[in-house]
């Protein structure tokens, strides 16, 4: 009958630990997305699928290159802070990265280095590439952005909400319509 | 029970062949095994069901209601969650006797767990990174092999845990290097011990004795850094101590089929002998680093010497109870670990001759055991031998044919004169 008790608490321990996982989850992301300060990251989606959290489109971005003195120093996979700063256009760019957090007064994501373009040039993955969508409107989503993008003056960028090195994607747009909205309208 | 049977004993009663009391404990006998079976059935049903469930659940959340506000889509994450959580607090307090219960419902978590924390991935668009997921995953579900003593999700997380070392060593790029995999797989040890103790002989064990020796032959190969080369050595030692674990008292009590270490020990053995048969193998060095404390001080040359103290343990531990006698062949194959250090071209020699004096040991073996299975193995395993030496050799075509004409007669006759002694013996 002990030996019972003591399984109960233990179970009911595990259901505590497996709510709190994903509890903790969202508020971390709440946190951000709430807090957070907003860029906009010029951005071309595409269409892939995952089995286990549905439609979503990938999205590209354009300003993931960065200059730095000595490109070999940095290791391909290697973790490293990026500070990020609005530009003049009102898109965001990333102005340096380094190993060691930056100072909290600037906006900062964590990423990874994906490859090295020449001896001066790194691009990175930035944290966040996956905007989730209906099962219905992805397709139709990267249909309206391959038409829109064929014109050039048309901006597709992904609204992020930043805090601590942490990025949550809010909304992608294309000309300040929510990529959604286009979708479902079409 | 089937109306065959019941006819039968109708008849057996009326010509007085067995008394009314034997045909009573037939009857009851019968009985009793189908209702076994029909506990097999429920829990079969009962753990597919709980299964398909589980991924119905997965892909009608995937579709990704857009109409839904975010918060409405975070409540209902946590449904499934709560649902697998409140069932299997069910079968822990009321049902805790009945397997079907409690592995239907514990499955059922199993995959919620899962659900709720791709789910919240979709709603924040938190980007995949599969291995962490993975790892949450499991680590969420292990306690429910002991709290809710369910072998389909020790099976499930079995199958987790290997999916998660693949993708961090093998699928990735760059390829992390994680060791995690060897930390968790021993989560599922105690369970396992159990099981062998407990139900040597129930499809769960036989399940896990396939699964465990499959998780590790292919995580071996997650330890690969920079002396790639040397894995073949510690694969080998690995087969070996399968082939010793397949043939310990205990195991070879068990049906081949059960025996998943004496299979895939013995197989892989044969498998990395006939690779180290060619002469090609060996153009390239057994170690790529430059210096030798490098290569003495690499993840590959620790892992293969400590496989190799053990299977050398092992080799002691079976033998020494018959006094070194009863040795087989395939007792020493962990030897050959050394020979790559000192010979390169000369030891693909030494390999043919093993696998050939194997083959022959099992022809004889087959014989004594009058086994035709054993026999026949050991026939294959020549003529494979055979085959793979046309390829690095220049016979003509002609004699090639006629070398497999020979062993296909002596296929037949051996065959043949097995049959014949063994029906001589009947009669």
């Amino acid at each position: 009958m002990k030996n019972k008790k003591v399984q109960v608490l233990l179970f009911i321990l595990l259901i505590v630990v497996q709510l709190y996982v994903p509890l903790q989850m969202i508020l971390k992301q709440e946190d951000v997305v709430k807090t957070g300060t907003e860029f906009k990251f010029q951005t071309a989606p595409v269409d892939p699928y995952d089995a286990f959290r549905g439609k979503y489109i990938t999205l590209f971005f354009k300003e993931r290159e960065i200059t730095v003195k000595n490109a070999s120093k940095w290791m391909i996979g290697e973790t490293v802070y990026a500070t990020i700063k609005t530009n003049e256009d009102g898109f965001a760019q990333i102005i340096s990265i380094s190993r060691n957090k930056p100072t909290a007064e600037n906006c900062y994501v964590k990423s990874k280095i994906a490859f090295t373009i020449d001896q001066n040039k790194i691009a990175l993955d930035l944290p966040f590439d996956r905007f989730y969508m209906n099962e219905n409107s992805a397709s139709d989503a990267e249909k309206i952005y391959r038409d829109l993008s064929l014109n050039k003056k048309d901006q597709t960028y992904a609204l992020v909400a930043i805090k601590n090195g942490e990025a949550v994607i809010k909304d992608v747009r294309i000309n300040e319509v929510s990529i959604k909205d286009l979708a479902n309208k079409k | 029970m089937s109306p065959k049977i019941t006819n039968d004993l109708h008849d057996l009663l009326k010509d007085n062949i067995i008394t009314p009391e034997t045909a009573e404990k037939i009857k009851s006998y019968y009985s009793q095994k189908e209702s076994g079976s029909e506990h097999k059935l429920y829990l079969v049903f009962g753990v597919l069901g709980a299964i398909l469930i589980g991924l119905g659940v997965v892909l009608v959340f995937a579709h990704n209601w857009d109409n839904l506000s975010r918060p409405s889509k975070i409540i209902l994450s946590f449904l499934p969650l709560l649902m697998g959580q409140f069932s299997s607090g069910y079968s822990l307090l009321k049902k805790s006797e009945n397997n079907t219960w409690r592995e239907s419902s514990a499955v059922f978590l199993f995959f919620a767990v899962g659900t709720t924390i791709s789910l919240i991935a979709q709603v924040y668009n938190i980007p995949g990174d599969l291995s962490s997921f993975l790892i949450t995953w499991m680590l969420l579900c292990l306690p429910l092999v002991y709290l809710i003593r369910s072998s389909i999700v020790s099976l499930l997380y079995l199958i987790g845990i290997t999916y998660y070392a693949c993708n961090t060593n093998y699928f990735s790029y760059p390829n992390a290097h994680s060791y995690y995999y060897w930390l968790l797989i021993l989560g599922i040890v105690p369970h396992y011990i159990q099981l062998l103790r407990t139900n040597s002989q129930s499809n769960f064990t036989l399940f896990h004795n396939w699964f465990v020796s499959l998780s590790l032959l292919i995580c071996l190969g997650t330890i690969a850094n920079k002396n790639e080369n040397l894995l073949y050595l510690s694969y080998m030692s690995l087969f070996t101590i399968f082939y010793f674990i397949g043939e310990s008292s205990f195991f070879k009590n068990l049906k081949l089929k059960n025996n998943s270490y004496l299979i895939i020990g013995k197989l892989g053995i044969l498998y990395l002998l006939l690779l180290y048969s060619f002469k090609w193998f060996w153009d390239k060095s057994i170690y790529n680093t430059i210096s030798a404390k490098d290569t003495f001080f690499s993840t590959e040359f620790l892992t293969t010497f400590l496989l190799t103290l053990f299977a050398a343990v092992l080799y002691f531990a079976k033998n020494s109870k018959t006094k070194f006698k009863e040795s087989s062949i395939f007792d020493f194959v962990f030897l050959t670990n050394i020979l790559p250090f000192i010979s390169g071209y000369e030891f693909s020699l030494v390999a043919n001759g093993i696998v050939l004096a194997i083959g022959i040991a099992e022809i004889k073996r087959g014989i004594t055991q009058k086994h035709l299975g054993i026999l026949n193995f050991g026939l294959v395993i020549i003529t494979i031998l055979i085959a793979c030496r046309f390829f690095d050799t220049n016979l003509s075509f002609v004699i090639r044919g006629i070398v497999f004409i020979v062993i296909g007669f002596g296929f037949f006759a051996t065959n043949y004169i097995m049959l014949k002694n063994r029906n001589r013996n009947e009669k």
